[in-house]
């Protein structure tokens, strides 16, 4: 998986392409939680490019979650669909997402995330 | 109203899931970079009905990946042996040749408390607790494999007494021939 980074008004937009999985995951954890030591505070992992995620990808998205909790940042997803989206419902982990756009809608919004 | 499910993983060395008759067999050596490679080769001739998008590979490859990294430690001398039938269903029989799942007890505490902080809307207490560390544990480890394999597998995911054999399926609406 490879993937760019879009600041633009105070907020990175991290673009994910590829297959979020037990190889390029934890490279992935390490850039983003590097980003989030180095002072970003709000982020959105845009995943409409990711079409295979596994448990290593979602315990890096926890790992990121806990990260941006711990700092006080907001962290938003957009593009969470297809096969990566029923892993992460079954991992539970999905209500924990805020997400943006029209798949915001299917989520539990309960408490959620901020 | 809401409901708390709290599944389990559990030994059943007896369980009908273990009987490999009329599956076809395959054994890999234990190499961390083939991982996702083995699942495909296994699901080469897969009904595309079964394959959801890559839903069955990636549950497949978790397996697969549980047994060639915590169970043989990526030794490439010991061998992964999967037995697989793709007729009507998808059931998988995996073994490694490791010392067995000797925290399966302790994981399913870790799943208990998890589910349970997520039932209640405890996010924090669920973040606390989203990440299963266990003695052998790396930092890309949580325990998450476990926690989607135990609703993917509509049909059981059961260890034997040596805990290092799997079996589990998954059954599809409508089957298939």
């Amino acid at each position: 998986m490879e993937w760019t980074l879009d600041d633009c008004e105070g907020r990175t937009t991290v673009r994910m392409v590829g297959d979020c999985d037990l190889y390029s995951a934890p490279r992935f954890k390490t850039a983003m939680l590097r980003k989030i030591e180095d002072g970003a505070r709000r982020l959105l992992l845009d995943m409409s490019g990711v079409r295979y995620l596994d448990s290593t990808g979602v315990g890096a998205i926890i790992c990121i979650l806990q990260a941006a909790r711990k700092s006080g940042g907001e962290l938003r997803f957009s593009g969470v669909s297809g096969s990566p989206r029923r892993v992460l419902e079954m991992s539970s982990i999905l209500p924990l997402m805020k997400l943006e756009g029209s798949m915001a809608r299917e989520a539990r919004p309960a408490g959620g995330y901020r | 109203m809401k409901t708390l499910i709290i599944r389990k993983l559990i030994v059943d060395e007896r369980n009908e899931l273990f009987d490999a008759q009329g599956m076809r067999y395959v054994e890999f050596p234990s190499d961390f970079g083939r991982i996702r490679e083995y699942a495909a080769y296994v699901l080469s001739e897969c009904p595309p009905a079964f394959k959801e998008g890559n839903l069955l590979e990636q549950q497949l490859s978790e397996i697969i990946k549980n047994g060639i990294k915590h169970g043989n430690r990526s030794d490439p001398r010991k061998k992964l042996r999967v037995w697989y039938d793709l007729r009507k269903r998808a059931r998988f029989i995996v073994e490694d040749e490791g010392e067995g799942f000797t925290d399966l007890d302790a994981w399913n505490d870790f799943y208990r408390s998890r589910q349970t902080a997520l039932f209640n809307e405890d996010f924090d207490g669920f973040l606390a607790l989203a990440s299963y560390r266990g003695p052998h544990s790396t930092p890309d480890d949580g325990g998450n494999s476990l926690v989607a394999a135990l609703e993917y597998w509509n049909g059981g995911i059961i260890y034997n007494a040596a805990r290092n054999k799997v079996g589990a399926v998954r059954w599809f609406t409508g089957g298939s021939d």
